[in-house]
């Protein structure tokens, strides 16, 4: 027998193989696999919203601690080499971070108030809910009513 | 990709979760064949199916439609039983391939070989040849892969897939001519 028969006599035997039969309730397994992985959306985007939200003020926490080390970088190293000025470069660094926290206080509470300023004029929020329910059933309605007969052929 | 399956697809895609029922019904017994053959462990081979169709529909949405989805699962799964034959400290390797020495074959030699191999011996044959050759004779032959679609399988160059190839073929020969009983 020629290689190049043996050859085709491989490749037709190898190909006449049968496929083995999964074992009994191999899908069933598969399926209840892919339920367990398969994230709910509106789990998925909620967590996804808290990671961005937890990694945002991580983020600005750092940068806002850098910040203050960085920018009194000297006094805090003229204090550490003093004998008992590591503790006083921590309370100096404490107190720092105390009055950046209370600005930033000070600029939340603001920005609240002018919201609240502007929400005054909004109506209340079961209001505006009754008025979208409302908006949304007329829509449908007058859409439904709107759809052209489909022509039979 | 036939058209039921591109809609299964993109069903699943979709978040249809249920249309992944009817992937599973076309490729379980393929993709277990396959498992079952490189790892020649029923419970592995199960295991690693599972785990391949289970990390292929995490990961459907980075096939690409553009390939045939078999050789994009098949590649799944191939991942799959290589790191369960990691896991069983069997060795695969895949850097350095030992390709092994073939026997030379004088031409003109009578080989007793029938006309047709019974699918036991086959199967047998395909056992005893180390998972890198039995996986693309199988990819070639048994799922009628070309080279540059076994290529995307495995993640290894055409080349390396045609020495594969080659190799594979020819421990097959040795272990059929052996059996025949023939001389080299």
């Amino acid at each position: 027998m020629k290689p190049d028969q043996t050859d085709e006599l491989i490749a037709r035997a190898i190909a006449a193989l049968p496929y083995r039969r999964s074992p009994e309730g191999f899908g069933a397994r598969v399926m209840a696999g892919i339920a367990a992985v398969a994230p709910q959306p509106w789990y998925a985007g909620l967590l996804k919203t808290a990671g961005l939200t937890l990694t945002a003020w991580v983020s600005a926490l750092a940068f806002v601690s850098a910040r203050i080390l960085y920018a009194n970088l000297g006094e805090l190293a003229a204090l550490a080499i003093q004998p008992g000025g590591f503790s006083r470069a921590l309370a100096f660094t404490a107190a720092r971070a105390a009055l950046l926290l209370s600005k930033l206080a000070a600029a939340a509470s603001f920005a609240s108030e002018m919201l609240s300023a502007a929400s005054a004029w909004l109506p209340a929020w079961y209001e505006i809910g009754f008025a979208v329910l409302f908006c949304s059933a007329a829509i449908a309605a007058l859409s439904k009513s709107a759809r052209p007969v489909r022509q039979g052929i | 990709m036939p058209e039921a399956e591109k809609e299964l697809v993109l069903r699943c895609l979709g978040g249809d979760t249920s249309a992944f029922a009817g992937i599973l019904d076309i490729y379980q017994d393929r993709i277990y064949s396959f498992a079952l053959r490189l790892l020649k462990d029923p419970v592995a081979a199960e295991e690693a199916a599972q785990e391949a169709f289970v990390k292929a529909f995490r990961g459907l949405s980075s096939y690409n439609s553009a390939y045939p989805f078999s050789s994009w699962l098949f590649r799944v799964a191939h991942n799959a039983c290589m790191d369960a034959l990691r896991a069983g400290n069997k060795t695969v390797s895949l850097d350095t391939e030992d390709f092994p020495d073939l026997p030379d074959r004088s031409a003109g030699v009578e080989l007793k070989v029938e006309d047709s191999i019974a699918s036991e011996r086959i199967e047998a044959m395909l056992a005893s040849l180390p998972p890198l050759y039995s996986e693309v004779l199988l990819l070639a032959y048994k799922e009628n892969m070309g080279s540059s679609e076994i290529a995307r399988v495995l993640g290894a160059p055409e080349g390396t897939v045609k020495a594969r190839l080659f190799r594979g073929r020819e421990l097959m020969k040795v272990k059929l001519y052996r059996e025949a009983g023939a001389t080299f």
